[in-house]
C-alpha cells in the first residue's frame, strides 16, 4: 500500500479548503479592485462633467464665439489634463485638439495619438463626453485616463497573482498535512499488521502530545492489552483442559489395558464397565461445564430474568442438602428470612449455590458445620452467606479459586472437575452478585451480594 | 409401537435405533428433516426422536410443521446444543423432552418409556396407588395399607414422580429436573440420599420393597 497523499482525507479537506479561502480571497480582491477604481472613474467623470457645465456657462454668456474663444484657450493651456473640442454642425473642429471625430454625449474611452504631447505620449487614451448645443454644434472635455487603466491592469494582475498564491499555498499544506497524517496513520498501520501477523506485544506508538491520534493509538493499546489477557487466559485454559482431561483419559486407557489382559468374571467386568463409564462421565462433566460458563459468559442473557423467590430457593437447597451433608458426616442449617426477591435466572441461581454448598461439604473434614444465612435485606440489597468452620482458605489463594481448573493443595485428591467456582462466578457475574470470601475464623465465608432490586 | 428417527448422523441414528429395536420398538429412519417431515405427516408413529440440526429442513422447523398440521405425536429432541435456551425454544415448538448428546442409552430408553406412556398420565389423578402404597396428591398425605407415612415436601414430590412413572425405569437425570429443577450434575449424591431417606420410611419397616435400584440405569418403583 503505496502512501499517497493525494488520495488522503485531510489533503481532501485541505483542497475544500484552499477552493473556499480562494473564492472568499478572490471576493475580497474584487471587492478592493471595484471599488477603487470605481470611486477613481466616478472622480474623474464627475471633473469632466464640471468642466463641461463651466464652458456651458461660458457658452451661455458670450456664445458660440466666446465659447470658441475659451476652447482655444484652454486647449493650448500647457500641462492641462483636460482636452477640448468644438464640434460644428458638419461635423468639422473649429476648435480644440482632440483627434477624433466619432465624439458623442455618452461617456467615449478613445485610444490614440494625442495631438498635444506631438507623440510624446503616444498611447494616450482619452475619457470624456460631449454636450449638444443648440444649431447642432457639440462640446466635448475629456480627461487622459491612461493612469487609470494602467493602475486597473496592475490591480488585476496582483489580484490574479494573490489568487495562485493563496490556492497554491493552500493545496501545498494540505498535501503536507494529508502526508503527515497519513504517515501516522500509516504507521499505525504497519503495527496492525504485525499484530494481525500474530505480534500481540507490539503496541502503536504515542508521542505524548496528547492529540487525537495519541488519543486513539491510547484506546488502541488499551484494547490491546486486554486482548493479549484474555488471549493469555485462553491459552491457559486450554492447556489446562488438555492437561485436565489427559489425566482421566489416561487413566482409563489404563483400566481399559488392564482389563484386556485379564480372565475376569462377567461381574468383574461389569464392574470395570461400569468404572470406566465413570470415568468418561467425569470427562463428559468437565466439558459440559466448559461449555456453560462459556455460553453464559457469551450469552449475557438476561432475557431469562425472572422475579426469583430468593428465600424459598434457599429453604429448598437447604431442604435438599441437609440430608446430603448429615450423610457426609457435616450439618447443615438455614436461617433464612422469608419473602426475599431477586431478578435473576432461577436455574442459574440455584446453580450458583449448589456449587457453593457443595463446594463447602466437599472440601472440609467431616464434622464440619455448613451454614446458610440470608439475614433481612438492607437497602444495598439482599446478600446471601454460605459458610463453614472447616480448614478455610489462604487469603493469598482467595482470588485464585475462582480462576478455571484451579484448585488448592488441599483438595487435589478429592474429585471435581476444578470448575464449579468458575462457574460460580460468571453467573454471579451474569447478576451483577459482588462475591466476597472472607475469613470465617476459622473457615471461609461467602459473601454475594445482589444488587439493589430497584436497579437490576 | 412404532418409533421414527429423524438424524442424519448415521452412528447416532444406528446406535438409537438398534438400542430401540432389541428393546422391542419398530423403528424406521430419515435422514433429513424434509424425508422426515414426508414420513411423520400421516400421524402413524408413536413417537419421534428428531435431532435438532438436520439438512435441508432443521429439527426445529421440522416439529413446527408437524404441530401446526395437527399431528400431535409425541416429539423426544436429540441435541448436541445443551443450552438451556436451546432447550426452551425446543419445548416451545411442539417437543415433549429434551436430550442433549452425549447420553447414555438406559437415558434414552427411560425417557421414551415415559413419553410412550404420557396420554393415560395426563388424566387427573388425585390419589396414586403402587400396590399397599397410596399417595393422596389432594392431601398431601401417604400411606402404606392403614400405616400413614409422613414424608418431607421433597420426598413426596420424588415418591409422586416415582409413582406416577411407576413399572418405568426413571434415571438420576430425570429425578433431578423433575424433582429438584437442577438441569446440572450435582457433584454430591443428592438423589441416592433421598432416595434411601425414602426407603426408609417407604419400604424399611415393611414386608416388600417397592423402590428398586436398577443397575446402571436409575430407579423403578414396581411391586416386587
Amino acid at each position: 500500500m503505496r502512501l499517497n497523499a493525494f488520495r488522503t482525507t485531510s489533503f481532501r479537506l485541505a483542497a475544500l479548503y484552499a477552493f473556499f479561502f480562494g473564492l472568499s480571497t478572490t471576493a475580497l480582491l474584487l471587492l478592493v479592485y471595484w471599488y477603487t477604481l470605481g470611486q477613481m472613474e466616478q472622480d474623474l467623470e464627475r471633473s469632466v462633467s464640471a468642466r463641461l457645465t463651466q464652458l456651458h456657462g461660458v457658452y451661455d454668456s458670450g456664445g458660440l464665439e466666446a465659447l470658441k474663444k475659451s476652447v482655444t484657450q484652454e486647449s493650448s493651456q500647457p500641462g492641462s489634463r483636460f482636452r477640448y473640442a468644438l464640434i460644428d454642425p458638419r461635423g468639422l473642429r473649429v476648435a480644440g485638439q482632440v483627434p477624433y471625430s466619432d465624439l458623442g454625449e455618452e461617456w467615449q474611452e478613445l485610444e490614440g495619438e494625442d495631438e498635444e504631447s506631438g507623440g510624446e505620449n503616444e498611447d494616450a487614451i482619452l475619457g470624456g463626453h460631449g454636450v449638444r448645443l443648440p444649431g447642432g454644434w457639440l462640446l466635448w472635455v475629456g480627461r487622459d485616463v491612461e493612469t487609470l487603466h494602467e493602475l486597473r491592469e496592475r490591480l488585476a494582475g496582483a489580484v490574479s497573482a494573490a489568487m495562485a498564491v493563496t490556492i497554491a499555498l493552500a493545496l501545498g499544506a494540505g498535501v503536507f498535512m494529508g502526508w503527515q497524517v497519513s504517515r501516522r496513520v500509516e504507521a499505525m498501520n504497519r503495527t496492525a499488521r504485525s499484530i494481525m501477523a500474530g505480534d500481540l506485544t507490539r503496541r502503536l506508538a504515542v508521542r505524548g502530545t496528547g492529540d487525537e491520534f495519541d488519543r486513539l493509538a491510547e484506546q488502541f493499546n488499551a484494547m490491546l492489552e486486554r486482548i493479549q489477557a484474555l488471549m493469555e487466559n485462553l491459552r491457559q485454559v486450554s492447556s489446562n483442559i488438555a492437561h485436565d482431561l489427559r489425566t482421566p483419559l489416561a487413566h482409563l486407557r489404563h483400566r481399559l489395558e488392564e482389563l484386556r489382559g485379564r480372565t475376569l468374571t462377567t461381574v468383574q467386568y461389569q464392574d470395570a464397565v461400569d468404572q470406566a463409564i465413570g470415568e468418561t462421565d467425569t470427562i463428559l462433566a468437565t466439558f459440559e461445564a466448559l461449555l456453560r460458563i462459556a455460553q453464559i459468559e457469551s450469552g449475557r442473557r438476561r432475557t431469562a430474568f425472572t422475579r426469583v423467590d430468593l428465600s424459598a430457593l434457599l429453604e429448598e437447597l437447604a431442604e435438599t442438602y441437609a440430608p446430603v451433608a448429615e450423610d457426609m458426616g457435616h450439618k447443615l442449617s438455614a436461617e433464612v428470612s422469608a419473602g426475599v426477591h431477586v431478578q435473576g435466572d432461577r436455574r442459574l441461581l440455584t446453580q450458583m449455590l449448589v456449587n457453593l454448598i457443595e463446594n463447602a461439604l466437599r472440601h472440609t473434614p467431616a464434622g464440619t458445620r455448613v451454614e446458610m444465612r440470608l439475614p433481612e435485606p438492607a437497602q444495598s440489597g439482599a446478600l446471601v452467606t454460605v459458610s463453614d468452620n472447616g480448614p478455610g482458605v489462604p487469603e493469598q489463594e482467595r482470588d485464585k479459586i475462582f480462576r478455571r481448573f484451579y484448585r488448592l493443595d488441599a483438595s487435589r485428591t478429592t474429585p471435581g472437575s476444578g470448575l464449579g467456582l468458575s462457574l460460580v462466578a460468571v453467573i454471579a457475574e451474569l447478576h451483577d452478585v459482588t462475591i466476597t470470601l472472607k475469613d470465617n475464623r476459622p473457615g471461609l465465608r461467602v459473601d454475594l451480594q445482589f444488587p439493589p432490586q430497584g436497579a437490576a | 409401537m412404532k418409533i421414527l428417527i429423524i438424524e442424519d448422523d448415521e452412528k447416532t441414528a444406528g446406535y438409537v435405533a438398534n438400542g430401540l429395536r432389541e428393546a422391542g420398538y419398530t423403528i424406521d429412519r430419515a435422514g433429513d428433516g424434509k424425508e422426515g417431515l414426508y414420513l411423520a405427516a400421516d400421524g402413524g408413529y408413536d413417537l419421534l426422536v428428531v435431532d435438532r440440526m438436520l439438512p435441508v429442513m432443521d429439527g426445529l422447523a421440522v416439529v413446527r410443521a408437524l404441530r401446526g398440521s395437527g399431528v400431535h405425536t409425541p416429539v423426544l429432541f436429540l441435541t448436541a446444543l445443551s443450552g438451556i435456551d436451546e432447550r426452551v425454544s425446543g419445548l416451545d415448538a411442539g417437543g415433549d423432552d429434551y436430550l442433549t448428546k452425549p447420553f447414555s442409552f438406559a437415558e434414552l430408553e427411560a425417557r421414551v418409556r415415559a413419553l410412550l406412556r404420557r396420554p393415560a398420565a395426563a388424566v387427573q389423578q388425585t390419589v396414586l396407588r403402587v400396590a399397599d402404597l397410596e399417595l393422596d396428591l389432594v392431601k398431601r398425605t401417604v400411606a402404606r395399607g392403614d400405616q400413614p407415612i409422613s414424608l418431607q415436601p421433597r420426598e413426596f414430590r420424588l415418591l409422586e414422580y416415582l409413582m406416577r412413572h411407576a413399572g418405568e425405569v426413571v434415571t438420576r437425570t430425570m429425578l433431578l429436573e423433575q424433582v429438584w429443577d437442577f438441569h446440572f450434575d450435582p457433584q454430591t449424591n443428592v438423589v441416592e440420599t433421598h432416595i434411601s431417606r425414602l426407603r426408609t420410611k417407604v419400604d424399611k419397616p415393611f414386608q416388600s420393597t417397592l423402590i428398586h435400584t436398577v443397575r446402571g440405569a436409575g430407579y423403578c418403583l414396581r411391586e416386587a
